[in-house]
């Protein structure tokens, strides 16, 4: 009895690997598989179907720029990019990515729709705060508006990311990693930016970030 | 009935008791798989919640779902080995009649216990698979009580698996082929998968059939769907691994007492609905088991003992960089319906039971374990855990019984029972460090505050539920 239903099984698996396509593949290094599979098949795990992330530790990537996600995983793939938890996750996915699917990817999450996070992280209380100081900046430390180089609802422009929506956690820790390190070289101006941010300084506009309405 | 049968079949508890107490040195757990890293190309903390075997992130479930398949292939060969030390609190004589040291073996000796080596990975884009063999250094004693290994086949899980994912629609489904009821499952509330994992750890005496009892034993296919990550369901059959499938109980067999014979095909079945919010992630599920078991496996022939095992676990996960943190509850009920209550014979060698007939037809056994665990920067971690057996008592599980070399006299068993009950209840507290993401340091002590149906004196002989404590300490390592 086990055995037929065990051969059958393995009947059933050289039956389904004979029908296996492409159109479903989560083979990360194989340049044939459309960037949209692989999005689907694998970066959803983490950055959600839709590329708005549940989880605070994973970037949400909907409406992200798309030259920045280029920028992202080609990083990634060159080892350039060293902050631990990109690196933990992402050196390895990234490793067998040809330019056309890096190319493919940023163009799937560029065409998503943002929304704000239904779990929030960040402190409400310090969303004035916040707004402050994305909207005008720490003048007194000579630290600039976010939204100069961010866009003015926090859209991003070219290689300046999108932040509007983002997760707060994350918002955080990378602020963190712009200031404390030198794990982020294609980030390095935003050591400068961050150098004067004091810790509530980030929690505030991080908060306000992760709720602002999408646009 | 004839002896054997009678060995097989009211003594069957106790049997299962001997195999649990054989498994404190015995290697039925898998770990972290290296190969399934080089795959992917991540940390291990990618898929097993703050780099903490055997826990499973949400992403790590959703690998294992889709047959091991995310990612390239790579060497698909890892090895883990590990080393211990474990202090039993009294392995002091009982009763004057019993040779503790068989009881109590390499107590108090830092031991190179077990290694694996492990074949993991993805074969196809649909096909992948983890299997694990395993050599337990310490297996048993020959004649000149010298200590000799053995390899086993360990944990195995081979699987096809499909995905249709498309903004609408999320559907997961596949068939497995495994050697243990529930290895296959991906969540930490399995018996396979959510306590004593790590070699060596300590725990009840005897459990549910479902628990483990029949791991490596049996072979088994089974299809899955896990719809939208909201929905798993699951049907499995298992047989017995003979014949062509008997490389999935390799080194596992009735002349050594350690392969169980089951009876056709046995329905094995699991439900589970799972949620995840921002940075959590829960789960609740039922499982269960109807197995048909021989009760002597060296004569599968004639009625069968009948065991119906229904379990209920949830699972809570809180994933946020540095902090990690997973619960879980498991409760397992099971109904075990002997073949037949004939009064049964003296068991001549005194050491699997009294030889009275059974109280009744059937016996009841529940297992309640939980556990929280928190992990720190994928480094430091803790957890403590909770178990406690109850069950019907039966005449045929006392031990404090049949002195072999003074008949009619009685002797000490020190893992048995005076009044035949499985009632096991204490607590497990576990530091780790994990300096590097493939090698952990563990330190355990369990505290049993009831074993074998008592507090104090449970096997007649004065030995207490404390005296089981265990005092464990371990170092694994893979590659």
């Amino acid at each position: 009895m086990v055995l037929s239903s065990l051969t059958l099984a393995v009947a059933a698996a050289a039956f389904g690997a004979g029908c296996s396509t492409i159109e479903r593949s989560r083979n990360l290094n194989n340049p044939a598989v459309p960037a949209q599979t692989l999005a689907l098949q694998v970066c959803s795990i983490c950055h959600g179907v839709d590329g708005n992330a549940a989880s605070p530790n994973f970037p949400s990537l909907a409406a992200q720029q798309p030259a920045y996600v280029v920028e992202q995983l080609t990083s990634f793939r060159g080892h350039n990019r060293l902050d631990p938890a990109g690196f933990e996750y992402m050196w390895g996915l990234s490793r067998g990515l040809t330019d056309e699917q890096i190319k493919g990817l940023a163009a799937y999450y560029a065409s998503q729709k943002s929304v704000p996070p239904a779990y929030r992280t960040g402190n409400p209380q310090r969303l004035s705060d916040g707004k402050e100081i994305f909207e005008r900046g720490v003048p007194d430390k000579n630290i600039p508006a976010c939204m100069e180089c961010h866009g003015t609802d926090g859209q991003g422009k070219d290689n300046f990311p999108r932040v509007a929506n983002q997760h707060a956690d994350y918002l955080v820790k990378q602020l963190n990693v712009f200031q404390r390190t030198d794990e982020r070289p294609e980030g390095a101006v935003m050591k400068v930016i961050a150098h004067g941010l004091t810790p509530e300084n980030i929690e505030a506009v991080a908060a306000y970030l992760e709720a602002v309405a999408a646009k | 009935m004839d002896l054997a049968r009678f060995l097989g079949s009211r003594a069957l508890r106790f049997a299962l008791l001997c195999v649990s107490t054989a498994s404190l040195l015995s290697p039925l757990a898998a770990q972290a798989v290296p190969a399934f890293a080089r795959q992917t190309g991540q940390n291990c903390v990618a898929c097993h919640a703050g780099g903490n075997f055997p826990d499973l992130t949400p992403y790590g479930r959703i690998f294992k779902l889709t047959g091991y398949t995310i990612g390239e292939r790579a060497l698909p060969l890892s090895a883990m080995a590990v080393a211990s030390y474990n202090k039993t609190n009294n392995t002091s004589e009982v009763g004057g009649l019993v040779d503790v040291t068989a009881t109590y073996p390499k107590d108090g000796n830092v031991i190179f216990s077990t290694a694996s080596l492990f074949l993991a990975g993805k074969v196809t884009d649909n096909i992948g698979g983890f299997v694990q063999i395993t050599y337990n250094n310490y297996d048993h004693q020959n004649e000149d009580s010298h200590w000799v290994g053995h390899t086993v086949s360990d944990n195995l899980d081979i699987r096809y698996a499909d995905r249709l994912i498309d903004p609408k629609q999320d559907l997961i489904f596949g068939a497995t082929m495994n050697n243990n009821p529930g290895v296959q499952d991906p969540w930490n509330s399995t018996p396979a998968w959510g306590y004593n994992v790590v070699p060596g750890s300590t725990g009840p005496a005897t459990t549910p059939l479902l628990a483990g009892g029949l791991a490596q034993n049996v072979a088994g296919a089974g299809a899955y769907v896990y719809w939208d990550r909201t929905i798993y369901a699951e049907l499995s059959g298992y047989a017995t691994a003979n014949g062509v499938w008997s490389f999935m109980s390799h080194g596992f067999n009735t002349g050594r007492g350690d392969q169980q014979i089951v009876k056709g095909t046995n329905p094995y079945w699991r439900l589970a609905l799972t949620r995840e919010w921002g940075p959590h992630n829960a789960m609740i599920g039922t499982f269960g088991m109807n197995t048909d078991l021989y009760p002597d496996a060296n004569d599968p022939s004639g009625p069968t003992d009948r065991f119906r095992d229904i379990g209920f676990d949830a699972q809570y996960q809180y994933l946020l960089d540095p902090h990690t943190v997973t619960a879980t509850a498991t409760y397992i009920t099971e109904k075990h319906i002997y073949a037949s209550t004939e009064p049964a014979p003296l068991d001549p060698d005194g050491s699997l039971g009294l030889g009275l007939p059974d109280t009744s037809g059937s016996d009841k056994l529940d297992m309640f374990r939980a556990k929280v665990s928190y992990v720190y920067q994928a480094k430091y971690g803790g957890s403590l855990s909770f178990f406690n057996v109850t069950g019907s008592a039966n005449t045929a599980l006392q031990t404090a019984a049949n002195d072999p070399n003074n008949p009619g006299t009685v002797a000490g068993e020190p893992l048995g029972s005076l009044n035949g009950s499985p009632a096991t209840r204490g607590w497990t507290a576990e530091a780790t460090w994990t300096p590097l993401q493939n090698a952990r340091i563990g330190l355990q002590y369990t505290w049993f505050n009831k074993f074998n149906g008592g507090t104090n004196n449970y096997d007649g002989f004065g030995r207490n539920a404390s005296d089981n404590n265990t005092l464990f300490l371990y170092v694994w390592g893979a590659i």
